[in-house]
């Protein structure tokens, strides 16, 4: 029983292996999760909890070129303590960070 | 479901905003409404362009409402003529492709 | 079914609903279904000024395949029973 938790046949299964660990979801439209994986299902539909969202965009501030590029280096992020993420945004879902 | 026979916003996936009654819907969505409206809203100024009896396909819908009367209009909205407005909405567009210009430049040195 | 599962039981609990066109919306989760449609009561628009549209909205429903993300209050998130539920879940699917 304990052998079968264990194995990965299908690219799910890693994902299984990395419930309760801190994991790097990469999504739809230049955004990016980190946080703890709660739950999954075979939507990647996901729970996260302790999230930080990352967005990067390009921000124009009409008047001149200088401040564009500076609103595109600054990345905007937030956390958010437990989040609800729709499978069908999701591109890509890394195990564990180990740092 | 929200279903009533009261005016219902409803909101589409290229951002339009249609009100109307509605009469039906299904599993997906698909909605039937009767008196529709195009509700127009650009800054303060709004507008409304009839479009009558509409069936929308369900994959449009990103949002349906309940109006709460009191509040109907939107307080602190104009109403304007529809040559107004779309003249508004006009100038708005400019402004947008004006921006997506000086973003695709930007994109180009990026390149470099 | 199971974040269907799971968000009837988050009914009645404040949700922020984000939907992919960057609309978020507050609001007591009155109904969820197979889709993952929801229906929310008493609803506010976090960025009210850039939503105008949506000042006389009270409550609405919200197509599931919009939805970007849903965050969920705190309290109502039982981390073991999700894990278990996942994993039943891996095992039956």
């Amino acid at each position: 029983m304990a052998e079968e938790e264990n194995t990965v046949r299908e690219p799910l299964d890693l994902i299984r292996l990395s419930l309760d660990e801190k994991v790097y979801v990469k999504l739809k439209g230049e955004r990016e999760l980190r946080g703890k994986l709660h739950a999954y299902d075979q939507h990647l539909n996901m729970i996260l909890g302790d999230v930080e969202e990352t967005v990067t965009s390009v921000e124009i501030d009409e008047e001149t070129f200088e401040e564009i590029i500076k609103a595109s280096e600054g990345d905007s992020s937030r956390m958010v303590p437990y989040l609800f993420v729709r499978g069908d945004g999701v591109i890509l879902v890394s195990p564990p960070l180990r740092s | 479901m929200v279903c009533s026979s009261t005016a219902a916003p409803l909101q589409l996936r290229d951002g339009r905003k249609i009100i109307g009654t509605l009469c039906s819907f299904d599993q997906f969505a698909n909605l039937v409404l009767s008196g529709a409206k195009e509700r127009i809203i650009v800054g303060q100024q709004y507008s409304e362009i009839p479009l009558g009896l509409h069936v929308v396909r369900g994959e449009n819908v990103v949002l349906l409402g309940q109006l709460d009367a009191a509040r109907e209009p939107p307080p602190g909205l104009e109403l304007v003529t529809e040559a107004a407005i779309k003249q508004a909405q006009r100038a708005e567009r400019e402004a947008e492709k004006m921006k997506g210009l000086i973003l695709a430049r930007f994109d180009f040195l990026s390149d470099i | 079914m199971l974040f269907y599962s799971y968000f009837k039981t988050l009914v009645g609990k404040e949700v922020t609903v984000e939907l992919k066109n960057d609309l978020a919306i507050t609001g007591t989760l009155h109904s969820v279904d197979q889709y993952l449609n929801i229906k929310l009561n008493n609803i506010r628009v976090v960025n009210e000024q850039k939503y105008p549209h949506m000042l006389s909205v009270r409550a609405c429903f919200v197509r599931g395949s919009v939805v970007r993300y849903v965050q969920l209050p705190p309290g109502s998130v039982d981390v073991e029973l999700l894990h278990d539920a996942t994993r039943r879940e891996a095992r039956g699917g």
